[in-house]
């Protein structure tokens, strides 16, 4: 899998309105550091390609491992394997967080203070917000009713989605078509600060996530079993979607929406080769990176000079991945996945 | 010894146990009978310090269940449930090996997955440490269960302190001849270093295995016993709302009941 991220990340970053060779690109990465001298021929190509490009390349990859992982540890937390930032409300609260910020600007009384972080930080208000509400009320005595999670997920997507569609239409031209685009997703307004960001928040975050692998596995068994074997499951939930919307949001914060990815990254994972957490984590953030690379490519390549939001590929492709995994859970029951 | 001290127990305003005190002693396969909703779950909850009592202590080895770390406790006890089911497919050998969880850090040791074996061979799962256990019969899954908990609590190469074993209705899905095997390896244990706490619905199997008796009633210990004869018909008749009939085994072992209503 490490073979194939070292390719997807290649090849995306040649592909494109500009297309790079490697050798350009080896090249262009040594007058970065200073290595290999600038001719004046070279100036555009350099300056597309690190300061545009590169960042670019390096979000969506970012941005799959952040959303692969998270789908991972939200299945782990709901115990069933249809939630996905997207369903659960975290990435629609993100949003709805990150709009307020785009429409007030960063200068209004409640965001000056945060400076730069105001972005993210609403976002993580948004998002957890929205997963705390989903998880309450789908949840009673332990158990996850998959029915009122759905439907709760709905419900909050839904109030989250008119919040940013009020924000919008109030909004002044620009603004508004910003949000209606980045909705959908898109890894256009890629910059090293973005990078930096979800760089960040994801690694932390997925620290934390791999000591859970186990705890994760226990959760299977349910609350009561899990606590017998020495977790602390309401302890342990908790924490796991903090950190799971930490990384969602400033992922959503920098990219906007993207659906399913979450979902298809673990389905996948699961059916080639283990349920088992302490595997489903790190390979998970492998083939989120590798996912979202192979779809930035085909989001640039689809209908040139235009671009499409990755969000709609990903909603292509996942939708009905989903609705697959939805009828096998209604024909054979939940227990029988897979199997 | 597990003891229960006085402990009383309020759950949505409904008063579930009262002044209930068990002391649950070494060595011993203590069964706790009761009719439905006497308490007898929410005794052993509170035993096993998953629930917390509204009133009373829980002491292991006379130290407070609330002073082990969650990791420290789960290495001294273990829980089987009645039914424990698995929306993911994870084969049987990594559900065995949760058991070892409490005892290992970022990966077992060689010990742990020996120990994992052991326990597959001993409830006579050993051939089937591939499959997915969402694909086993409930029997099956069961069997499964019970060598996680004995993978949990080890106890064959004497362990450095006592264990406890906790049974929750743990016969409700199996046949007769798992039944009896899952009780005789529960009995065995006793020879090592554990003790077991079993909840339990059919009386003579209860008496038959048993060696120390605590029946509910309503919230109370109706009688507490070390010898099922000490236990009078009345009382059983009583509680369960039954007419009892107490016949001698010609074999000569318990007196087997039979029940109408």
């Amino acid at each position: 899998m490490w073979v194939a991220l070292v390719l997807a990340l290649v090849a995306s970053a040649g592909i494109g309105a500009f297309t790079f060779s490697p050798e350009t690109m080896v090249r262009h990465i040594g007058q970065a550091f200073g290595w290999v001298a600038v001719s004046p021929s070279d100036v555009l190509g350099r300056n597309v390609f690190l300061e545009l490009r590169l960042p670019r390349v390096c979000l969506a990859a970012l941005t799959g491992a952040v959303l692969g992982v998270s789908g991972t540890l939200m299945q782990g937390i709901f115990r069933n394997p249809i939630v996905e930032p997207g369903l659960a409300g975290t990435s629609a609260g993100a949003a709805l967080g990150a709009s307020f910020v785009f429409v007030f600007g960063s200068t209004s009384a409640l965001t000056r203070p945060l400076g730069s972080l105001a972005v993210p930080i609403l976002a993580f208000i948004g998002a957890f917000a929205a997963t705390m509400l989903v998880y309450r009320v789908s949840t009673s005595f332990g158990k996850v009713n998959v029915f009122t999670l759905l439907l709760a997920g709905i419900a909050v997507n839904a109030v989250c989605g008119a919040g940013t569609g009020f924000l919008s239409y109030i909004a002044r031209d620009p603004q508004a078509r910003n949000i209606t685009f980045w909705n959908l997703g898109t890894f256009t307004t890629a910059d090293w600060r973005g990078v930096e960001m979800v760089a960040v928040a994801f690694a932390g975050c997925f620290a934390i996530s791999m000591r859970y692998g186990k705890a994760l596995n226990a959760l299977m068994l349910g609350e009561d079993e899990a606590a017998f074997l020495g977790t602390e499951p309401e302890k342990l939930i908790l924490r796991l979607i903090i950190v799971n919307t930490v990384m969602v949001a400033v992922a959503t914060a920098m990219v906007g929406v993207i659906a399913f990815v979450g979902l298809v990254i673990p389905h996948v994972l699961r059916m080639l080769k283990s349920s088992d957490y302490t595997f489903l984590i790190p390979a998970s953030a492998l083939l989120g990176a590798v996912m979202m690379s192979v779809v930035d490519i085909v989001a640039r390549v689809i209908i040139p000079p235009a671009e499409l939001p990755v969000g709609i590929i990903t909603a292509v492709v996942g939708a009905p991945v989903f609705l697959w995994i939805l009828l096998r859970q209604q024909r054979n029951g939940a227990a029988s996945f897979y199997g | 010894m597990v003891e229960v001290v006085g402990v009383d127990y309020r759950a949505g305003g409904k008063r579930i146990l009262d002044g209930v005190t068990a002391r649950f002693r070494r060595g011993r396969f203590n069964v706790i009978l009761g009719p439905n909703g006497a308490g007898k779950s929410s005794l052993l909850k509170i035993a096993t310090g998953l629930l917390k009592p509204s009133g009373g202590a829980v002491n292991y080895d006379g130290r407070a269940v609330g002073d082990f770390a969650p990791a420290e406790l789960a290495r001294r006890r273990a829980v089987l449930s009645q039914h424990v089911e698995l929306v993911f497919p994870l084969p049987v050998r990594d559900v065995v090996l949760m058991g070892r969880y409490p005892h290992y850090g970022r990966s077992p040791s060689t010990r742990d997955v020996e120990i994992v074996e052991r326990a597959l061979e001993m409830v006579g799962m050993a051939d089937r440490h591939n499959q997915h256990y969402p694909t086993l019969s409930g029997g099956e899954q069961q069997k499964v269960q019970l060598a996680r908990v004995l993978a949990q609590i080890w106890s064959y190469d004497g362990p450095a302190e006592h264990r406890y074993l906790f049974l929750d209705e743990p016969t409700a899905s199996l046949d007769i001849h798992y039944q009896i095997h899952l009780l005789d390896i529960a009995r065995g244990l006793l020879e090592h270093e554990c003790t077991i706490v079993a909840i339990l619905h059919d009386l003579n199997v209860a008496f038959h295995y048993g060696d120390a008796f605590f029946v509910l009633d309503d919230g109370r210990l109706a009688v507490e016993a070390d010898d099922a004869r000490d236990i009078s018909t009345e009382l059983i008749e009583k509680v369960f709302r039954v007419t009892a009939h107490r016949l001698s085994d010609p074999g000569g072992g318990e007196d087997i009941w039979r029940f109408t209503i």
